[in-house]
């Protein structure tokens, strides 16, 4: 208990710094939003209204401690403040239209990635020589290789423009109402397939790989004869002994992926306009939209330390070890 | 078997949903905003606000339009206007049986309560209206009556070019710069929002529109498309009938796949181009040098380069093609924006900037002239832009390189005149009057150091300025033309910024399903919808096709 009240502390420590570098770097960033609003314009509105956006935005001088106050204040009352792009929408209600699909695509493509790619680690170890482990192994490498969003963009043209098998664009079809339904259901899993293949392709060998061996040199310790030497079933051995050790480390870097999972599809989301936060991160950085920036970074920082909370919990329960600590 | 059957369910899931069903017939697709999802958003009156774009001409309306493709106010929700004759009082006479789509009518007093509200609410003023009004009162229902601080002609066009609102919807508003106007109330054709998610959003017709028989589009629907690679394979495809994209090779790629239909039209409608010199630093507030440096460009090049030949060097007016009446002849033949390299190296050796043994020409001082070319690194058509302009440069002697900014910092060195070459827009207006004004008078300039929101190049003439001045007193449309011709001269002979090509305006449109685009042909209104206010005059044309 102890162990997890100090984990406890350290990441609300975490989280006050990065939560402090939020409200630091945008500000170290050149220009200012109501001139990069204005620029948006080019020209089509009359330079009389720069001074009247300044004072819409609300623009102080108050020296930064003051306004950093403030932000804190702000953070711990839940008043995320209006985004300065989609002026005068709150950034909570901005990144609400984006956040549910991204946890669901990505965080599915995620999970999925790292649930196949270390059984199939397992697998490929367990039987190492084999097809999985020469052949499958290497090739997922190679495919790995590539950034992600250019498999996308691969796949919208294969797959999305050329053969037509699945939609180019968008989370579902415009023109269904989104509900409850089986077609909707459908409709959106069939919408899902390109973006969340692309993530699972880029990113299966890499978990394929660690997990493999981190395996090899588990099936190599003395725990390992044991079992078999015991008489236990090759299944259970397999799984039991040896995967639940070697698991460790991915776990480990499960964590740091499902945090990612917020900002790193951004690019896939792109691809297939996916109607992400991803987008909307480039556009607040893009228009120097610091509520917007600071509530993505918040929402993202968040789910970072959460998911490696959640981690140290598993790793708790995976490895008798940490439990002696505690 | 059982073992093989799990992922059935999956690939049955994925298989089963329809192909592409047809798109329902008398729907609009549009493609403007670029966004990844939509934000709902109807706010009319306050410019900095993300509001959708069919909302201030579209749902909300106008007194009258400015169609630079004619060069004609037409009249609108106004039906004419009157100055006094001091020309100190301006009045519109307003068209009767106008209702707003809550059935309510449209009187004046709702036009006053606007303008009341821009002068309430500062932010709202995006056009500094009241810079120059005393106050605004309806006579009646049917006339507003505007008296003017100054005489100040060219205000005329921010008092008709404001979006309306409803007084009896607005006066209840608390805050209206941050009022999202979720369910707006309108004069505008479309005002009803039918469906409004994060992808898709649509607009249905106004019941009670003034226009008989119109629209006869029966809604407007905008899916979301994030990139403009995106927006443009739904044209392509067509899934979009009306866009205002940049489409690249626009007649292999969209044309020529249905030419019975599709159809592009770029008119040089656009702000013009410019290499801005920074006129604060020598060589470059020397004006044979900047004639120097503009004769060295080969125009034509960079046209086809860096814009694909869709638009044409700039003259030496330096004004784009809504401007046409107001050209003057003999301030366009100006030959300082012609390619002339003899020339060009003549008026250097002229400006004293004489070539070193190394090819490199030197300051008076001695140090070799090096000019940096600042453009927004992301900016692919200025950046290549840019890389003709530094090798044209470079021949005439001078070691110009390009430098690519993120844009905030690249925007910060503009405003603030911390640069010695920088590519970047100009202003326009509906008369060449505020793009002079940007351009040459001395009340826009601004320290270094200081933001500026345009005169970047930090230029004034007081020759220039008598002229704008003038102008600003003027209402007879012969005497408007003499005192522009005069300022065009001057801006010819002056050279403050180096006019490079005017922008064209981005519009496609796919009559498969609609007729009555505007075209070349048929220039009632500019084809690209980003054009506000004319997009309504081809919002109320557009109909089905009949099958």
């Amino acid at each position: 208990m102890r162990y997890v009240l100090r984990r406890l502390g350290f990441y609300l420590l975490a989280a006050w710094a990065s939560l402090t570098l939020n409200f630091v770097i945008p500000r170290l960033a050149p220009g200012d939003p109501a001139s990069a609003m204005f620029a948006r314009f080019e020209g089509r509105v009359q330079p009389e209204a720069m001074a009247a956006l300044r004072a819409a935005f609300g623009f102080t001088d108050a020296p930064l401690h003051v306004q950093y106050l403030t932000y804190l204040k702000h953070l711990l009352t839940g008043d995320l403040g209006l985004s300065y792009a989609y002026y005068p929408s709150r950034v909570s209600e901005v990144i609400g239209t984006g956040l549910v699909w991204t946890l669901g695509l990505a965080g599915f493509a995620v999970i999925f990635s790292f649930a196949l790619g270390s059984l199939l680690g397992v697998l490929a170890a367990w039987n190492r020589g084999g097809w999985l482990d020469s052949a499958v192994a290497p090739a997922l490498a190679f495919l790995g290789a590539f950034p992600y969003f250019w498999l996308a963009m691969l796949a919208l043209y294969l797959f999305g423009f050329g053969l037509g098998w699945f939609p180019l664009r968008h989370a579902y079809s415009h023109d269904l109402e989104p509900g409850m339904t089986f077609t909707f259901a459908a409709d959106v899993a069939r919408h899902a397939v390109l973006p969340a293949a692309s993530i699972v392709v880029a990113t299966l060998g890499g978990w394929m790989l660690s997990m493999r061996n981190t395996m090899v040199t588990t099936l190599g310790t003395d725990v390992l004869r044991l079992a078999h030497a015991k008489g236990l079933p090759p299944r259970q051995v397999m799984f039991r002994y040896a995967a639940r050790n070697a698991l460790l480390p991915n776990v480990t870097g499960f964590g740091m992926a499902l945090g990612f999972v917020l900002s790193g599809s951004l690019l896939t989301e792109i691809v297939f306009s996916y109607p992400g936060t991803g987008y909307l991160l480039i556009l607040a950085v893009r228009n120097q939209d610091y509520p917007l920036m600071q509530g993505l970074f918040l929402v993202i920082t968040l789910a970072v330390l959460a998911a490696n909370f959640a981690v140290d919990l598993l790793c708790l329960w995976l490895d008798p070890r940490t439990r002696a600590h505690a | 078997m059982k073992r093989a059957l799990w992922w059935l369910p999956a690939v049955l899931l994925v298989s089963c949903s329809a192909e592409p069903r047809p798109r329902p017939p008398g729907v609009l697709f549009v493609s403007v905003e670029q966004q990844s999802a939509w934000v709902r958003n109807f706010n009319p009156i306050f410019t900095g606000a993300g509001a959708r774009w069919p909302t201030r001409a579209g749902v909300y309306e106008c007194m009258e339009l400015f169609i630079p493709s004619t060069g004609q106010w037409t009249p609108w929700l106004a039906t004419a206007h009157a100055w006094s004759e001091d020309r100190r009082t301006l009045r519109f006479t307003l068209r009767e049986g106008v209702r707003w789509s809550d059935g309510k009518p449209f009187t004046a007093e709702d036009v006053a309560f606007t303008f009341k509200l821009l002068q309430k609410h500062p932010a709202l003023d995006a056009g500094g209206a009241w810079k120059f009004l005393e106050d605004v009162r309806a006579e009646g229902e049917h006339a507003v009556v505007f008296q003017f601080s100054r005489v100040y002609v060219p205000g005329f066009a921010e008092l008709a070019h404001q979006p309306l609102v409803p007084r009896h919807v607005w006066e209840h508003v608390e805050d209206p710069v941050t009022f999202t106007n979720p369910e707006p109330v309108g004069t505008g054709p479309f005002t009803e929002v039918r469906v409004f998610r994060n992808q898709v959003y649509e607009l249905g017709r106004n019941p009670y529109y003034w226009q008989p028989g119109k629209p006869a589009v029966s809604a407007l629907r905008f899916l979301a498309f994030p990139t403009n690679d995106q927006a443009n394979l739904a044209l392509v495809e067509g899934e979009v009938d009306w866009a205002g994209n940049f489409v690249p090779a626009v007649d292999r790629t969209f044309v020529a796949k249905d030419p019975k239909h599709h159809a592009r039209w770029f008119p040089l409608f656009g702000s013009t181009v410019f290499l801005y010199p920074n006129t604060t630093r020598p060589p470059l507030n020397d004006v044979r040098v900047r004639k120097a440096l503009s004769m060295a460009l080969d125009r034509e090049r960079l046209v086809d380069i860096a814009m694909y030949g869709y638009t044409r060097p700039a003259d030496a007016t330096a004004l784009n093609d809504s401007y046409t009446a107001w050209r003057d002849e003999e301030a366009a033949k100006g030959a300082w924006v012609r390619h002339d390299e003899e020339a060009a190296k003549r008026l250097m050796d002229e400006a004293g900037l004489k070539l070193g043994p190394d090819g490199v020409r030197r300051m008076p001082d001695g140090q070799p002239l090096e000019l940096e070319i600042e453009v927004v690194g992301g900016w692919s058509d200025w950046v290549r832009a840019g890389q003709v302009l530094a090798r044209d440069l470079r021949k005439l002697g001078v070691q110009a390189h390009l430098k690519t900014y993120e844009f905030g910092a690249w925007y910060a060195r503009l405003q603030k005149g911390e640069f010695q070459l920088s590519i970047a827009w100009s202003l326009d207006g509906p008369t060449p009057y505020t793009f002079y004004k940007w351009m040459l008078s001395p009340r826009t300039v601004r320290p270094v150091g200081e933001v500026a929101a345009a005169n970047w190049h930090r230029f004034g003439d007081a020759e220039a300025e008598a002229l704008l001045t003038r102008f600003e007193a003027e209402s007879s449309p012969e005497q408007q033309k003499v005192l522009m011709a005069g300022v065009q001269r001057r801006f010819s002979e002056l050279a403050p910024a180096i006019p490079l090509f005017p922008n064209p305006s981005w519009g496609e449109a796919n009559s498969q399903r609609f007729t009555g685009f505007p075209s070349a042909e048929n220039p009632y209104a500019r084809l690209s919808p980003h054009a506000e206010p004319d997009s309504l005059l081809v919002l109320t044309a557009l109909a089905p096709r009949e099958n």
